[in-house]
């Protein structure tokens, strides 16, 4: 691993005339003298200092703001000279140290904080300081960005508590702070809880016998029979799909005003399918965010590059195609950043990180890995590519969608050559007349032609010259607007069809047939061919102009002319984008070949041959069907756009180029050039990051927990809250990187079976009082179910849950009129049959207009990546479970399940009652319902369901039910 | 009749269970906000909120002139220079060709080459003791002229729908941001428990262009998300019992529910489960109170009159009356959204020769009727009216395709709009800033949407740069922290 610059400056610089090794114990006397204490702690930055430095100072000594050029995210920074000539921080000496002065200074013009800005740093906060600046003002990185490191197993006074190893940090941290554990939770509340997290349904009656009649003999096996049951349950993919695609801001929609349709459930499924393979988070990570750049790629490997392809694509009329690509791309960073390293990133788009080591530059160097794929926000979100059903289709179609491009730049390719060595064969074609049907045209004694005014939709150009016997070739050169490649891109470019006419002297016209299209490099959605036979797709720059192009076309035959003949050429542009927007070519000069090399190449039998195979392979794709999905591409390498950086954050205002990149504090991998996106992706899940598993670790403890132990599931950097339990989290982020080998269902199960997790969730008075949010887990979890969960327990008590997986979204009752979209004629119909009562993860997701009784219970919008859902509690949420027609046709059924159990009403209570306290109900419990029903029976006598619908109504709402 | 009226007057009030208050004390919930220290509002720390009292009233960083806002946007955007920014200079140069230099540099949604100019298309006269422009097309907001506040010289820098709604509610183009619903709903609670503290309210048949991101909570607790009711159907979804259940049959289930509640209290101790109980009797009053308020049937016959509102439908003029009822009922936000007003011209009905007129007829009588109505019932000291779209349009001609179109319509024009302010604390009968000759770009004392927010908080009592919420690092404001040189405008202050 390369040497960390960091590390270095972590030792104690000399304080001049004293060696190192006697600084710090003669600030020890100097403190002890000062304050009259016993010897002080030795001062750790990270726990001590960086707080005290984050809270009062880097919001104007930061990466942002270096007021008085003095910063304190960098410790070079931090002692280097202020504006002022004197140095803030004097390692070894507070006196001479001007933060010292500052911020112990009475005067109000010069004290630190100023008084505007903030309050004084309190006497204890002062004293830490000195003494860390005596010490040797040691740095050390945020604990984020240091690896982490395996701790000992600390001492617990209950060694006979503790299940597996995580369970002694919990205990040491309980102890310390004269607590004890609760009790193990009955094993009916700790087999609610974990078929909740594990599969996201609760348990039947038949789960709760087995487990109950095993647990009488042998807790320990009977628990473990029953995680591994869930944990290879099908169910437990479709529970944990929801946390992976808030991260993945998945949506069966594009997002923006017009939000349309996207088909891109394939990869939800594929999400699904990877997590109930138990596919490792390291393989899981890369095919998502590189699959398309493994050696030889499987469908399903393409078909998880789909993850970055939830970006939004704006088709509202009138935009810039190449803004939204921009911000797809912009987004996609923030999102790996978010997802796999919980560091806010995204920050240093705009300016260097205010209070994390990230210069502004890391921003764009990062940004290159995601800037040269194909897709650009067109309409069609190209690039899409078909998957079949069947996994075995999906690998023969991607295989042969692969050749197909690859063949196709084969055989532009040898045109290229062909073209490098006739390159001498141009003669430039200065037309003699030149129209056009909007716009005006001008051409230069150079031959150079520009349109300027107004040039509509589909304008069409007429140029005619004096023929030219012979002529086998002609050659398109465009230029954009402007000579300065920093206003690239600009205003697209196309050449959408062409046609060749030679008119004879008395006015006869004879079509000329053109032969093939070579372009100087392939990219975008169009082939170039399609300039002989339409005026919709065609060459050249497309939504946008990157720069200069050219392409070749070749005739049929060499031109034969007479005396007096001309040639005309019609050029058309009907090629639109978003709204009805032109991309007319602006400035363009002809020129023509009549080396008789260009018709061997068409005519050769190689040549042939290749474009019989291209469209065997077309017909062959064309034959397999299936749904297209929107996957990442790399663009060919001569098309590549420039990685720049943006001043302060805006494309309009583009600054250096840049090489793609990982920022230093991250620890890069030792290949310093030519990173890739599948380099990028390797780094993430290797053994130098530090973060990754730690994020990871942290977002499964917080999905059984209820709260991470970095609350901030979303910021692990400094202005995130630190860790409850630091040393924990280490170890389980090695744990689950290099034992588990990035399993995650291995890592639930040691989670699942740990006597943390099987505590009882009653909450004492006294660890209410001590310890109200549970930061401690000296309790077991108690969170209110999902979304998700909330629709599907009630599915499946009631019987309707359907266990039909995968495919297109469906539409779950919701009531008229919440689709009310511009410009879409999109339509709820609400789905027939079992799919009416699919499980939540399978809803269609309406960016524009979510699932109303999602959004209610807190499910994210998934415009964005979202990284924690804040579970909330309003009377909406009672509204949709006591209200809504899906909740109370579930409701119905379990009324009618209740009936079908038989017995008198009595029983019947007991049963509905048993469905969700899986023991014997309480007295009072069933007491409370027999009266409701009696009540509810008395006003309407002769309606049998009527009362246990509303009793059933009334279980679905209960705090239990709604809670795990 | 005024809020506090309503307050008091809990209907079905024989109904609620008394109890549940007492037993949910404040406190027991957890802060919204990992960090902990001391006082509501400090320097630089932000509001901490209770879940279990999400819209607890609470005061501002001072006493803010305006206690609520009813916003009115007319999505689309209306054409300033058809309404209320009068350039006789455009009716000059009506059908020549735009001077390219009112082209260069600028991007246009549809305009392509050179277009043609389009001068006013109705007449102007000026009204009122503050003199104020209206077209003939809004003859009874006119009436109110006096009421009004204008600002001719609003500019944004988006020139689509969706991102420029999104800068006019939530300080930025990019969906995921809290709208000014939202940040008022969380800087200041709701004066009432039993309705949603911001409530939306849409007509044109059309959720507005950027969606439901608008009123959308963004990073902010969900629960500040503005409430989409509906005029038609349930006001609140979910909101009445299921067919063929009766009021006094839910309230057998809420009574067994609480009941199991309070079992499960004892049995767990969450404090969670206390929050709940109260959460479903809030829904119990909230059926009643929201079904009181959304039933136009209450109002007499000359209210209706006056606003041309029929109950049981959906329109703008039902939507303002509600306003008015829900600003009555202490509701802080009430957003209403009109879908229509997009006059490219490209159709019969964005023309601004002919579908245009019918909406400004849909608009003009329930406007004014509004400003009367809040007036008459001392209500608009104390309501913050705006109304506005998200962009202006063109002084020239829409060309799409570069070509004349059937209809008379005008492009997108983000240099320069109007919008409008009554009540609230603004200073009446004056107008603000100033465009070109032309009426194409925002000249005099340009006022961005950042600098609109600012002073839209100033109103309800907040300094812009300490209503702060943190996100991914930073403390994230409506004023959009990316933005510099935001400031309050005081001369619209009265």
């Amino acid at each position: 691993m390369k040497a960390h610059p960091n590390e270095h400056s972590a030792t104690p610089a000399p304080i001049k005339g004293i060696p190192v090794w006697l600084s710090g114990a003669a600030f020890m006397l100097f403190v002890g003298t000062l304050h009259g204490h016993a010897s002080p702690e030795p001062i750790e930055f990270n726990r001590d200092i960086r707080p005290i430095l984050s809270k009062h100072c880097t919001a104007c000594h930061g990466g942002v703001k270096a007021a008085g050029g003095i910063s304190f995210i960098y410790r070079d920074k931090a002692l280097a000279k202020g504006k002022s000539g004197e140095v803030a921080i004097v390692p070894g000496n507070p006196g001479e140290s001007e933060l010292i002065k500052r911020i112990s200074s009475t005067d109000e013009d010069e004290v630190m904080p100023k008084p505007e800005h903030g309050a004084r740093l309190s006497e204890s906060e002062i004293i830490k300081l000195k003494t860390w600046i005596t010490q040797g003002a040691n740095w050390s990185e945020h604990w984020a960005f240091v690896p982490p490191k395996q701790h000992p197993l600390p001492q617990v006074k209950d060694a006979s508590w503790g299940k597996v190893p995580l369970d002694a940090w919990i205990l040491a941290k309980i102890e310390s702070e004269n607590l004890a554990p609760s009790p193990n939770a009955p094993p009916q509340e700790w087999l609610r809880r974990v078929s909740l997290d594990l599969v996201g349904i609760p348990p039947t009656l038949e789960e709760w016998e087995s487990f109950s009649a095993e647990y009488q003999n042998n807790p320990r096996s009977a628990k473990e029979h029953v995680v591994d049951r869930l944990l290879s349950s099908l169910r437990f993919g479709e529970r944990w799909a929801s946390m992976w695609l808030d991260l993945a801001r998945y949506a069966d929609t594009f997002g923006y005003e017009k939000d349309p349709h996207r088909d891109i459930w394939p990869w939800r499924d594929w999400v699904i399918r990877a997590l109930n393979a138990d596919m490792p988070f390291d393989q899981f990570t890369i095919k998502q965010l590189a699959g398309d750049l493994l050696p030889s790629p499987t469908g399903d490997d393409l078909l998880a590059t789909a993850f970055h392809r939830n970006t939004q694509n704006n088709t509202e009329g009138g935009t810039d195609d190449e803004e939204f690509r921009v911000a797809a791309a912009l987004d996609r960073v923030n999102t790996t950043w978010t997802a796999w390293q919980a560091t806010t990133f995204g920050c240093t788009q705009c300016h260097s990180h205010p209070y994390d080591p990230f210069p502004h530059k890391d921003y764009y160097r990062f940004l290159s890995f995601f800037n040269n794929t194909e897709d650009n926000d067109l309409n069609d979100d190209f690039p899409r590519v078909a998957f079949p059903d069947q996994p075995s289709t999906r690998d023969t179609a991607v295989r042969l969608w692969k050749e197909r491009a690859t063949l196709r730049n084969k055989i532009n390719d040898s045109g290229l050559t062909l073209e490098k060595r006739l390159s001498q064969s141009w003669t430039r074609w200065t037309p003699t007349e030149a129209s056009a049907s909007g716009g005006a045209l001008a051409v230069s004694d150079s031959g150079k032609i520009d349109a300027s005014g107004t040039l509509p939709v589909g304008v069409k150009y007429t140029l005619s010259m004096p023929a030219r016997e012979g002529i086998t070739a002609l050659r398109l050169e465009i230029s954009p607007d402007s000579q300065d490649p920093k206003k690239w891109p600009e205003r697209g470019s196309v050449l959408s069809e062409l046609k060749l006419t030679l008119v004879q002297p008395d006015g006869k016209k004879e079509a000329v047939p053109l032969r093939e299209v070579i372009a100087d490099y392939l990219a975008g959605p169009f082939d170039p061919q399609e300039t002989l036979n339409s005026d919709k797709g065609g060459f050249g720059g497309y939504p946008v102009l990157t720069g200069p192009r050219w392409c070749v076309i070749v005739l049929d035959a060499p031109i034969k002319t007479i005396e007096g003949a001309k040639l005309e050429l019609l050029m058309s542009q009907g090629a639109v984008y978003n709204g009805g927007q032109g991309t007319p070519i602006r400035h363009f000069v002809w020129s023509t070949s009549t080396d008789a090399q260009w018709l061997e190449w068409v005519q050769s039998e190689t040549h042939k041959t290749e474009l019989a195979q291209l469209k065997g392979l077309d017909s062959e794709l064309q034959k397999l069907g299936g749904v297209k999905v929107p996957i990442l591409a790399e663009r060919s390498s001569g098309g590549l756009r420039a990685n720049r950086m943006f001043i302060r954050g805006n494309r309009l205002t583009p600054g250096d180029d840049v090489e793609p990149g990982i920022p230093e504090v991250s620890r890069p991998p030792q290949k310093q050039d030519g990173l890739s996106r599948l380099d990028m992706a390797q780094w993430l899940v290797s053994e130098q990051n530090t973060l990754t598993a730690r994020v990871l670790a942290n977002r499964l403890w917080a999905e059984c927990f209820g709260r991470g132990l970095v609350e901030t599931l979303e910021d692990f950097g400094t202005s995130g809250a630190s860790p409850s339990h630091p040393e924990l989290l280490d170890h389980l982020a090695l744990r689950l990187r290099n034992e588990h080998h990035w399993s995650i269902k291995s890592f639930l199960r040691e989670v699942a079976l740990s006597a943390t997790y099987g505590q009882s969730h009653k909450t004492s008075k006294q660890l209410l009082e001590s310890d109200p949010r549970n930061a401690l887990f000296a309790r077991g979890p108690r969170i209110r179910l999902t979304a998700e969960m909330v629709r599907d327990q009630s599915l499946a008590i009631s019987g309707l849950l359907s266990s039909k997986m995968f495919g297109a979204p469906v539409y779950p009752p919701q009531p008229e009129g919440v689709w009310n979209s511009t410009y879409s004629n999109a339509k709820w119909t609400t789905s027939e049959g079992e799919d009416r009562y699919r499980r939540g993860v399978y809803t269609y997701v309406k960016r524009t207009s979510g699932y109303p009784g999602y959004l209610t219970f807190d499910a994210p919008t998934r415009d964005a990546c979202s990284a924690r859902r804040i579970p909330t509690n309003t009377p909406l949420q009672a509204l949709v479970t006591l209200n809504d027609p899906a909740f109370v046709e579930m409701a119905e059924h379990l009324a009618k399940r209740m009936l079908s159990a038989g017995g008198k009403i009595e029983e019947q209570i007991r049963f509905g009652c048993r469905l969700f306290t899986l023991t014997t109900p309480s007295k009072s419990m069933v007491d409370t319902l027999l009266k409701l029903h009696a009540k509810a029976l008395a006003e309407n006598p002769n309606d049998a369901v009527k009362p246990l619908l509303l009793v059933a109504n009334t279980l679905l709402n209960m705090d239990s039910a709604l809670s795990r | 009749m005024n809020a506090r009226n309503f307050h008091s007057q809990a209907s079905l009030q024989h109904l609620t269970r008394r109890h549940f208050l007492s037993d949910c004390a404040s406190g027991l919930g957890a802060l919204w906000l990992a960090s902990s220290s001391g006082h509501v509002w400090g320097a630089g720390s932000p509001l901490k909120r209770d879940p279990a009292h999400p819209f607890q009233p609470t005061n501002g960083h001072f006493v803010g002139r305006a206690k609520r806002v009813i916003y009115i946007h007319l999505a689309g955007s209306p054409s300033q220079l058809d309404l209320f920014d009068y350039k006789p200079d455009l009716a000059r140069l009506d059908g020549q060709d735009c001077p390219t230099s009112l082209l260069a540099g600028k991007q246009f949604a549809f305009i392509q080459g050179v277009p043609k100019m389009l001068g006013p298309q109705y007449s102007f006269k000026q009204y009122g003791q503050s003199g104020h422009w209206f077209s003939d097309r809004l003859p009874n907001l006119a009436t109110v002229a006096d009421d009004l506040t204008f600002i001719k010289s609003m500019v944004t820098d988006q020139f689509n729908h969706g991102p420029a709604q999104l800068v006019m509610h939530t300080g930025s183009q990019n969906p995921g941001n809290p709208s000014a619903g939202a940040w008022a709903t969380y800087g200041l609670g709701s004066e009432n428990q039993n309705l949603p503290g911001f409530i939306v309210l849409v007509s044109g048949g059309k959720n507005p262009d950027a969606g439901k991101s608008v009123w959308g909570s963004g990073f902010l607790p969900s629960v500040y998300q503005g409430v989409q009711c509906r005029s038609k159907g349930d006001p609140v979804l979910f909101l009445s019992n299921p067919e063929g259940i009766t009021s006094n049959e839910r309230r057998l289930t809420l009574d067994a529910l609480a009941e199991l509640n309070q079992q499960t209290v004892q049995e767990a101790g969450d404090p969670e489960t206390l929050t709940r109980i109260a959460q479903y009797e809030m829904a119990f009053r909230m059926q009643a109170n929201a079904t009181d308020a959304f039933d136009l049937k209450q109002e007499t016959q000359t209210t209706h009159e006056l606003y041309r509102s029929t109950p049981g439908g959906e329109s703008f003029a039902n939507n303002c009356l509600l306003a008015r009822r829900l600003a009555e009922r202490g509701v802080r936000y009430i957003q209403l959204f009109d879908y229509g007003w997009d006059s490219h011209g490209a159709s019969k009905s964005e023309a601004l020769n002919e579908g245009f007129k019918g909406k400004c007829e849909s608009v003009d009588r329930p406007l004014a009727a509004l400003i009367t109505d809040l007036k008459q019932r001392g209500l608009l000291e104390d309501t913050l009216v705006v109304w506005g779209g998200e962009f202006g349009r063109t002084p020239m001609q829409e060309n799409r395709s570069g070509a004349k179109m059937a209809f008379i319509g005008r492009d997108h024009n983000p240099g320069a709009f109007t919008v409008w302010m009554a009540g609230g604390g603004v200073k009446p009968g004056i107008s603000y800033g100033a465009t070109d000759d032309l009426g194409y770009q925002a000249v005099e004392d340009k006022v961005s949407p950042h600098d609109f927010h600012a002073t839209l908080l100033h109103l309800l009592g907040f300094d812009h740069m300490r209503l702060t919420y943190p996100v991914a690092g930073l403390n994230q404001r409506l004023t959009n922290v990316t933005k510099g040189g935001t400031h309050v405008i005081k001369s619209l202050l009265a």
